[in-house]
């Protein structure tokens, strides 16, 4: 491959490129799905049309969050495996959700998320902060280990609540983007928040690249390291909360798709931002697509974190096999 | 103000540093009380035994470490006083080690010595890549561009590493043990290219470093610390000397001449 400068030009193609991309893929599954199940007046297509236009609009935002909450930590903690669901940051937002949900009221159960998101974040910081600095293996490692301790809890408040209200976290947890009744409020806050996370990273690109070299070499060339990574994870956390909050734990699309970039596009930070931002929206909005479409024909709930899962599991073992391995020999 | 401005200055000392004290765990000083200071452009070799605070000193001038106590100076102001980019652009650094399995390619390696160069989204205009490529053509190693950092051997990415450091067109590079794991050819390599740096580009080097031979062959000046402090400082033919290096390294050695160079040489005998 050969290198080339990373021009205004170049970057304006890669931000039109996943623009477009998303607005075609975006479109084309507000249509599908509306199209599928109308088949009576135009006041039903109406209806549909506006609920497929949610659906897809959740899915961007959150596929796009969740897209940049992945790579900002991989980047952060130069750790392939890095990813909200992982480090309990969805855990701990998940945990939060469905406790409000119980004892105080659905209403403030998005809110509640996001606190609990910022709580394990704050948390996490804690265990992980050592003289001032955020070491980052502890981190992955405090994250890994409240993540296992939120997966007891929740199976706690599972296992002693009513049975109809068993059946609904499950659902919850899986992760899904369809069941819930309109929240265009919620929606927009996520939209809003990814896009403003997207701006912030590619300030924070070039950082990326120098601190994934080395930290003295990224010190040396004026990053402040260690603000860079308090920006960086409260900013990933946030994201990976509020999209909780709006779809449930959904889980490996912060790492396939930073996985999948950096594939086809090297490890660049300044490339990868922009493109995650967009190709996470669309890989969600195709996968949720694909989950709608299953449940129309079996007219099942089929949710979409379920999907992701499938496709995300023997992807990570692909991944396994065949680049790191190399990347390990070359180690 | 007359000149606070490095890059005009061309006699003096470039760097100083005085009174560093610096721990990293208290009660157990690494630099007590430290003092040097570094020609402009001249390549200087910081030495000394395991322990007696040459990483330590160097990551201070690069301002990596914050000391306890006493100051820097960098042509003339102190280091503290400059602006992030601003201080990255005159002073390079090139760590002992690189982590090198992330992916980028050569160009891209070097490329990112134009980061205090380039603005907050880092596009990289015609002078960022022709400083890049003059960086390659200097260290010759223009020929891997394309090629994956990682696919190289250690003596061709330390050359790169070298390479980046240069592209930040600094004033300054310093080098934490630049040689460590290079064999001979690549010893001579990475030090014949430090003193061009310093006779043709008029560049400023300091260099770490455990080879006391290979820095009395090259440097223009040696700073020898000691426990935190310096115990000599001065051209090859004043501290590679027996007693000055035997109390620093408690063990004997014979100095001799070496006649290819005319530096002192530096042989080490089995304790008496």
């Amino acid at each position: 491959m050969t290198s080339r400068p990373f021009t205004t030009r170049r970057y304006v193609v890669t931000v039109l490129g996943g623009f477009v991309t998303w607005l075609v893929v975006a479109g084309a599954a507000v249509v599908v799905g509306g199209r599928l199940w109308s088949s009576g007046s135009a006041a039903q297509l109406h209806n549909l049309l506006w609920l497929r236009l949610e659906w897809v609009a959740t899915a961007s935002a959150v596929g796009a969050a969740l897209a940049l909450s992945g790579l900002a930590l991989q980047a952060l903690l130069r750790n392939p495996l890095a990813e909200p669901y992982i480090l309990g940051v969805s855990g701990g937002a998940g945990l939060a959700y469905i406790l409000a949900s119980l004892f105080l009221s659905m209403a403030a159960a998005p809110a509640a998320a996001v606190l609990g998101a910022m709580a394990t974040v704050g948390l996490v910081y804690a265990i992980a902060r050592r003289r001032g600095r955020l070491e980052p293996y502890t981190l992955l490692l405090a994250g890994v280990i409240l993540n296992a301790f939120y997966g007891a809890a929740i199976m706690l408040v599972t296992a002693v609540v009513r049975p109809n209200q068993r059946g609904e976290i499950a659902v919850w947890m899986m992760g899904t983007i369809s069941h819930f009744g309109p929240q265009w409020t919620l929606i927009g806050l996520v939209a809003l928040l990814a896009v403003a996370g997207g701006v912030l990273f590619a300030f924070l690109a070039k950082g990326f690249n120098l601190v994934a070299v080395g930290e003295d070499t990224a010190g040396a060339l004026g990053v402040r390291v260690h603000r860079l990574r308090l920006v960086t994870f409260v900013a990933a956390s946030l994201l990976a909360g509020v999209s909780v909050a709006l779809a449930g734990p959904i889980g490996f699309v912060g790492l396939i798709v930073p996985h999948v970039l950096r594939m086809i596009l090297g490890p660049d930070h300044r490339r990868l931002v922009p493109a995650a931002l967009f190709t996470g929206a669309a890989f969600l909005v195709l996968a949720d697509l694909a989950a709608c479409l299953w449940e129309g024909t079996a007219n099942r709930a089929v949710p979409v974190g379920v999907l992701t899962a499938m496709c995300g599991g023997p992807f990570f073992i692909y991944l396994l096999r065949t680049r790191w391995r190399k990347r390990m020999a070359v180690r | 103000m007359a000149e606070t401005d490095g890059r005009a200055m061309t006699t003096g000392p470039y760097i100083k540093a005085a009174n560093l004290r610096f721990a990293y765990a208290p009660g157990d000083p690494v630099l007590a009380g430290l003092s040097m200071s570094a020609g402009a452009g001249r390549l200087t070799c910081v030495l000394g035994p395991n322990g007696s605070g040459k990483t330590t000193l160097l990551k201070i001038l690069a301002r990596l470490l914050a000391p306890s106590g006493g100051t820097v100076r960098l042509g003339g102001r102190p280091i503290a006083a400059y602006r992030r980019s601003d201080f990255a652009r005159r002073v390079a650094y090139v760590p002992q080690e690189t982590l090198a399995a992330v992916g980028f390619t050569v160009m891209e390696t070097v490329l990112m010595g134009r980061s205090p160069h380039t603005g907050a989204l880092g596009f990289e205009s015609e002078a960022d890549w022709r400083a890049a490529e003059d960086a390659l053509r200097v260290t010759e190693t223009a020929r891997f561009a394309d090629r994956d950092l990682a696919e190289l051997s250690g003596g061709e990415r330390q050359r790169v590493i070298v390479a980046r450091a240069l592209a930040q067109e600094p004033d300054l590079v310093l080098l934490d043990e630049p040689t460590s794991f290079l064999d001979i050819r690549h010893q001579h390599g990475i030090y014949g290219l430090l003193a061009r740096l310093v006779r043709d580009e008029g560049r400023t080097v300091i260099a770490v470093s455990h080879d006391l031979n290979l820095a009395s062959a090259y440097a223009d000046d040696l700073v020898l610390l000691a426990c935190g402090e310096v115990a000599a400082a001065g051209p090859p033919e004043a501290v590679i000397r027996p007693e000055v290096l035997e109390p620093v390294y408690e063990t004997p050695v014979e100095v001799r001449t070496d006649e290819a160079t005319g530096r002192p040489l530096v042989l080490p005998r089995p304790p008496r």
